[in-house]
């Protein structure tokens, strides 16, 4: 009896050293303590030579003054900037297609198409950009849901933040349609799922009256939709032109949908109407524009981000990837910055507001204790040119480190530089 | 008496009008001027008369009646040099009737109201060199304008700056040939294939060589292909690729030709090669992945940092627009230079004196110093910041734009 007894005891606690063994061969750390030598907070005032304490990915502390104790792993980053990592609250890049040809297709999703190895996530990392909701292209008018995920990881499962998160409406009417086609096929859409609902609330009261079990299940291609309208979806509505921002409104005034507008560069001219809708907004990434004063015939500059700004309009900036400086998300906010946006609230549209936009600012999008240990290490200010992303670090795991990025060393080092053989004649 | 009195009022007409005419002098107060040809000067005065800058320095007294300009603790840089811009003309730049139009001239079709120069100016350009569109093998004579005057002629800083050839496939393109069908209209000569482009631009050279043999009536062509032979006149070429690049060097090999390479995004690849030849490089139109742009077919290969490269090989480089109007501007073409690798003082003089140098006007323009042209950029803060903004543009000692 009292050997077995000893069996048992021995039998506890082997399994405890193997599982011990375990949580020690998991590439996360429990507790760290980031000491950094400026860490912008967005949440509240900047701390200089503070500390960061993380347990299990989860920002436990931020301040001058935190105790760390004495089981947490210390990371030095004393001649770093640390603040919470960019957010992209609008993007369609990393995707195999952006566009279903089809018109109304809101039972797609940017989940089934988002490709691992696409080098937008891989630059994205490098460049600071730690969540992004990646939503279908403009070019579709019930264009599918989208899918925020961290640019991190070999698969869309091992990427993924959340999965079913807002949904695409396009009003840039697609080829051969025009502006009023493509509305009227809007209405009509939404006309017949009002129709199919009220048939299906009759045949589930009908079923109810003749107490038979009722189990038919809403139409799969439809169910986006209905989400759409029990708010469980946030509807992006991307206008292309400055007159398409009434059609927006319209449409979330008449479905009470919860809204998020994608602009084109053009909107600008709808900056009244916006405002008093009091909507989130994504900006264009085309932040400057040229326009020629009809009555001077002077070419005027507008600053996008300044008129939102003084309208007292909230925005995210969205990046492109082909030209120089629009694809970083630090040069947009330096862009307002130079043009008179507030330092702080232009550093809030690249972190918190989209953050909030997306619905993960409960995680992301600020250092504050209980929010996910996402951070990026920069070797200078965030709005600084010359400085770099030096360290990414995506719930308390170090998951990008500059000095081993060898694509980057390519990019700015010749793979080989070809000497030109001496003509022999 | 009565004659007195109508003496003296005309002699008072006379003053008045006279007075006012009289030189101008205008006083620049800056916390920082960076003269790029030499160290910067710490809360410095510039005085410009007649357009020119005729003193610069610190501790400078400033004249009685000067106007002055006080730019507080903002920093001054000489007005930009872009040696690729965007053409200040209405209509096409591509001339079709024949692939070799070297007596082709922009300064002709010059419009001084054209909406790209209005631009410009605002992101602190002052001097621009232009030519003729790209579908060429030989395009026509470029010329450097500075973004000023109602007409062509106050615009232009000095005519028959550079011949443009373009050895690049894009003289390739515009090729038109249905298929099945005779090619029976003009737009079907273009040459087909880099090999007919070599072709044309050597039998145009050897043309050029033959007549300077013979006596023969001179044919205008010719007598243009003639000045570039004798070095009169110096040649852009577009090459994008290494190959293209090697090819034009050989092309200038054989003919003794004085070569200024134009977009050269492999430049890196033979940056040892331009550095012995002394070879200089205009760089951009700059996009991160060219691959994806039309106008990038070839060399899809990008380096960031060629630039960088380049100017470390020794190879003077200049950082241009590249005819691209909606482009990024050169000073943000400076301050990513500077991140990718460049030295920074380098990238400074790639958007001012070095392509001043390479387009034969740095006796004029390209740095703050005295008996220069008074090109005066002023900006909130130092030029390699992105949050820093053109405050105010003066050109020849002409305030052209300031913020409100």
């Amino acid at each position: 009896m009292k050997s077995r007894s000893h069996i048992t005891f021995i039998s506890i606690l082997l399994t405890a050293c193997v599982l011990n063994a375990l949580a020690h061969a998991a590439p996360v750390r429990r507790k760290l303590a980031v000491k950094a030598g400026r860490i912008i907070t967005i949440a509240g005032k900047d701390v200089k030579n503070g500390v960061i304490l993380i347990k299990d990915g989860v920002i436990k502390a931020v301040g001058k003054e935190v105790e760390i104790p004495w089981d947490a792993f210390v990371i030095e980053a004393k001649d770093r900037v640390v603040m919470p990592g960019f957010v992209l609250a609008h993007t369609s890049s990393g995707l195999d297609r952006a566009n279903e040809n089809m018109p109304e297709v809101p039972f797609i999703s940017t989940f089934d198409s988002i490709d691992p190895i696409s080098t937008f996530f891989e630059d994205s990392l490098r460049d600071g950009v730690v969540t992004m909701l990646v939503l279908p292209g403009n070019n579709t008018l019930l264009g599918g849901t989208g899918t925020i995920v961290k640019p991190y990881g070999r698969t869309v499962e091992a990427m993924l933040i959340k999965r079913y998160t807002g949904l695409k409406i396009s009003l840039r009417p697609s080829q051969n349609t025009s502006r009023m086609g493509h509305m009227q096929r809007f209405r009509r859409y939404m006309s017949d799922l009002k129709d199919y609902l009220e048939d299906y609330e009759q045949k589930k009261a009908d079923a109810e009256e003749e107490k038979k079990p009722f189990d038919e299940e809403i139409d799969v291609t439809k169910q986006p939709m209905v989400d759409l309208l029990n708010k469980r979806l946030t509807a992006f509505v991307y206008c292309d032109r400055a007159a398409d921002v009434s059609k927006a409104i319209e449409i979330k005034n008449t479905h009470k949908l919860d809204t998020v507008l994608v602009l084109g560069p053009d909107c600008y001219k709808a900056v009244g109407l916006i405002a008093r809708s009091k909507l989130p907004v994504i900006l264009d990434s085309q932040l400057v524009i040229w326009e020629t004063n009809e009555q001077t015939n002077e070419e005027e500059m507008k600053v996008v981000p300044m008129i939102f700004h003084k309208a007292g309009v909230k925005f995210a900036f969205q990046i492109d990837t082909s030209q120089y400086g629009r694809r970083y998300l630090w040069y947009q906010a330096a862009t307002a910055v130079k043009y008179g946006m507030k330092r702080q609230e232009a550093l809030k549209s690249i972190t918190l507001y989209p953050a909030q936009f997306i619905g993960v600012d409960d995680r992301l999008g600020s250092i504050e204790a209980g929010k996910e240990a996402t951070l990026i290490f920069l070797t200078g200010d965030p709005l600084d040119a010359q400085s770099w992303v030096d360290q990414v670090m995506v719930a308390g795991e170090i998951v990008y480190e500059r000095a081993k990025d060898e694509r980057l060393k390519k990019l700015l080092e010749p793979p080989l530089i070809m000497q030109e053989p001496k003509d022999t004649d | 008496m009565r004659n007195c009195i109508i003496l003296l009022t005309f002699l008072l007409f006379v003053l008045a009008f006279v007075a006012p005419g009289r030189a101008e002098i205008i006083a620049v107060k800056a916390g920082r001027i960076l003269t790029i040809s030499g160290e910067p000067v710490e809360n410095g005065v510039i005085l410009i008369e007649d357009g020119k800058i005729a003193e610069i320095g610190v501790g400078i007294e400033i004249p009685e009646g000067a106007a002055v300009i006080d730019a507080g603790k903002s920093v001054v840089m000489p007005g930009l040099v872009d040696a690729s811009a965007a053409a200040p003309v209405r209509g096409d730049l591509n001339e079709q009737s024949n692939e070799i139009t070297p007596t082709l001239r922009i300064s002709d079709a010059l419009d001084p109201q054209s909406k790209a120069l209005k631009r410009i100016v605002q992101t602190g350009v002052t001097t621009l060199f232009v030519s003729p569109g790209r579908r060429n093998v030989i395009g026509g004579l470029g010329v450097v304008v500075k973004p000023t005057g109602k007409i062509p002629q106050q615009m232009i800083l000095k005519d028959e700056a550079a011949l443009r050839v373009v050895m690049d496939l894009d003289s390739t393109q515009g090729n038109r040939i249905p298929r099945y069908q005779v090619p029976t209209d003009f737009y079907y000569r273009r040459p087909g294939t880099r090999m007919a482009i070599i072709w044309m631009l050597r039998k145009s050279f050897f043309d050029a060589q033959q007549q300077k043999d013979s006596e023969q009536t001179e044919d205008p062509n010719l007598a243009v292909l003639s000045a570039v032979l004798k070095d009169e006149i110096p040649i852009h070429v577009n090459a994008r690729r290494a190959i293209v690049i090697r090819a034009a060097l050989k092309v200038a090999d054989e003919y003794g030709l004085k070569l200024i390479l134009q977009e050269c995004t492999e430049g890196y690849k033979v940056a040892g090669q331009l550095a012995e030849r002394k070879i200089p490089v205009v760089l951009g139109p700059f996009y991160y992945y060219p691959g994806s742009m039309g106008q990038y077919r070839e060399g899809r290969k990008v380096n960031w940092n060629n630039a960088g490269i380049l100017s470390k090989a020794g190879v003077k480089v200049a950082l241009a627009s590249g005819e691209q109007a909606g482009a990024i501007d050169i000073l943000t073409a400076a301050i990513f230079a500077v991140r990718h690798g460049m030295d920074r003082d380098e990238a400074l003089k790639a958007i001012t004196i070095t392509p001043a140098e390479i387009l034969g006007v740095a006796d004029r323009v390209g740095s703050l110093e005295k008996g220069k042209d008074a090109d005066i950029v002023v900006l909130s803060g130092d030029p390699l910041n992105v949050t820093t903004r053109v405050e105010k543009v003066i050109l020849n000692g002409k305030t052209v734009y300031k913020i409100d």
